[in-house]
């Protein structure tokens, strides 16, 4: 048998662990890409025409603030792409990575790989390869709607991977610490239908009742959505550009920091 | 198989615990370069949280451990490039076509994508998949589920091979197909660590072996060594029909002086003996009269059941 030399540097750096643990949610995503290539065309058409052009036409401009509703929803259906997809790529695939059906983290755990590398390759996926093609697709195809109205449009796919970012680092904190399918579903009821509704992606987040308006401020789409749309429609966001990406940044952050407290744990025996 | 002197694990008082329950409770050993070492133990004898802490993904809660004269504490990337590791429940990734379960894994290593492709090539000859090359890791049997195992720990030229259980669960055909792959792999001079609980894989795949029991080693040597220290030559089984457990207990009382050490079991009742013939002859002028007797070769079980007093199987469901 031909012996291979195996690269076996005495220290693996951060950006090599996580590019090679990234390999293979992209040889999973060959496996995957034509149904999700699929949604991020035909998702953002379905809402643009049925909520964009037909809600839309009962919507006065003067209640989007002067823009149109279609150039008003845009920007958030391109970020809420984006927190959608991490119910797919962050929920079954985390919770699976430790078990026997999935056991692709207890397989890269065997190698040189760390669990920080096996952390960092799955957000390397899941917040900048996911967000940036598909939130890509997505934006071309509203492209088509006329719903731009700035040049800068382009950065709303940016805003999206911040968005992405603040969020898919918890996710893999829960998912990996959960001890019970039956939980997963909470994710979704808890977590990502209530962002995706009430993040001022479909109305004016002022137009929700006071109490809950704290509730906005937490939830990360909506300062990835302000951004997004000053990207879109140059809309002046609520708070200064960098205030908005501090908080999705501070919230990545300590998501990153949980997630990592919990891989390290559930990969030492 | 000549053995080279390098030393590729040296463990001294190594133990692990887990909250009270201390699983590994301070063994030595050694295991050198071109070797194939057992560990032979029944289930939750220590084996494989020993087996965790070589694979650098277990801390050692005390002692000392060093695996190709790297500390598992700080060198545990570099320790893991040089292993091959088949665990017990194979961790393939089912999503992934048989091809690819090696190319990834080969990623992880840092091999190149070429020579990923061509290694993989290679190996699914050796483990005679190449057929199955492009077909989903689910369509295939437990036993080619494991070969493919052990056809991906091999993705890095490993200096050292960890196997934990590799046979169990499999049928007596894909078992006797995995040993001939890995005493291929032993012929080469790939060195071998596997933990087991089946005596004829230890007795043909380890050149030295320690056998554990509650996280100790209580014995150590190569199968020969072992059987010529803690057991005679050859053992009687002597069965009676109708007579079990208690029964047999009490009829054992009657055997002494037959030969060796008598052990009844709740079966039958064991008779060491360097001499299956004279036994024969004692229990006929004892008026003795077994429903059936089996003259055999002493074996590693026999030597656990010497040491512990229980059969190494008996733990299984």
């Amino acid at each position: 048998m031909t012996a291979v030399a195996a690269p076996a540097p005495a220290r693996l750096g951060h950006a090599a662990g996580a590019w090679r643990a990234f390999l293979l949610q992209l040889a999973l995503y060959r496996h995957i890409w034509h149904g999700t290539a699929f949604s991020s065309v035909i998702l953002p058409i379905l809402y643009m025409v049925s909520i964009g052009i037909g809600v839309g036409s009962y919507i006065d401009d003067a209640s989007t603030g002067g823009i149109t509703y279609a150039e008003f929803i845009a920007p958030g259906l391109i970020a809420s792409v984006a927190v959608m997809m991490l119910g797919n790529d962050m929920v079954y695939p985390v919770f699976g990575g430790y078990r026997e059906w999935g056991g692709s983290y207890l397989a890269q755990r065997a190698t040189p790989l760390r669990p920080v590398d096996i952390l960092n390759g799955h957000l390397l996926y899941a917040v900048v390869f996911r967000p940036l093609t598909a939130c890509t697709v997505v934006a071309v195809v509203l492209a088509f709607f006329g719903v731009y109205t700035s040049a800068w449009a382009a950065l709303a796919v940016v805003a999206a991977v911040f968005v992405s970012a603040s969020i898919a680092p918890w996710l893999f904190a829960w998912c990996s610490s959960l001890k019970s399918e039956s939980m997963l579903n909470a994710v979704f009821r808890f977590a990502i239908m209530p962002i995706t509704l009430f993040s001022g992606v479909f109305f004016p987040a002022e137009q929700m009742p006071g109490f809950l308006q704290p509730l906005v401020w937490l939830s990360p789409l909506w300062h990835g959505t302000e951004l997004a749309r000053a990207a879109t429609a140059d809309v002046a966001p609520a708070l200064p550009p960098i205030a908005h990406l501090a908080y999705l940044v501070a919230l990545g952050a300590g998501g990153w920091l949980a997630a990592r407290r919990v891989v390290v744990r559930r990969l030492s025996f | 198989m000549p053995l080279d002197n390098e030393i590729l694990v040296r463990a001294r008082d190594l133990r692990k615990r887990y909250g009270n329950h201390e699983a590994v409770r301070g063994v030595d050993f050694e295991i050198r370069r071109g070797e194939a070492f057992g560990f032979l133990g029944a289930n939750g004898a220590g084996k494989s949280t020993t087996m965790r802490m070589i694979g650098c993904v277990s801390e050692p809660s005390g002692g000392h451990l060093e695996v190709f004269d790297l500390d598992p504490h700080t060198d545990g990337p570099a320790i893991r490039a040089r292993l091959g590791v088949v665990p017990q429940d194979n961790t393939l990734d089912t999503m992934l076509t048989v091809f690819e379960n090696l190319t990834v894994y080969a990623g992880y290593f840092g091999i190149k994508r070429r020579e990923a492709k061509a290694k993989a090539a290679e190996l699914l000859e050796f483990v005679q998949l190449s057929a199955r090359a492009n077909d989903q890791v689910n369509d295939l049997s437990g036993g080619m589920q494991r070969r493919l195992a052990i056809a991906r720990s091999l993705i890095n030229a490993p200096d050292l091979v960890l196997l934990d259980e590799p046979t169990t669960g499999l049928d007596p055909q894909a078992r006797h197909l995995v040993w001939e792959r890995l005493f291929q792999l032993k012929q080469q001079g790939v060195s071998i660590l596997l933990t087991t609980h089946y005596m004829d894989e230890a007795e043909q795949l380890c050149d030295r072996l320690v056998v554990m029991d509650e996280g100790r080693i209580i014995a150590a040597g190569s199968p020969r060594e072992l059987i010529d220290t803690y057991v005679t030559k050859e053992v009687v089984e002597l069965r009676f029909a109708g007579r079990h457990t208690t029964a047999l207990a009490e009829l054992a009382l009657e055997l002494d002086g037959i030969g060796g050490q008598i052990e009844p079991l709740p079966d039958r009742i064991l008779v060491y003996t360097d001499d299956a013939e004279d036994t024969a002859a004692a229990l006929e002028a004892r008026d003795i009269r077994p429903t059936s007797v089996l003259d055999r070769r002493a074996t590693l079980e026999d030597v656990f059941l010497r040491l512990t007093g229980r059969a190494l199987v008996e733990d299984e469901a």
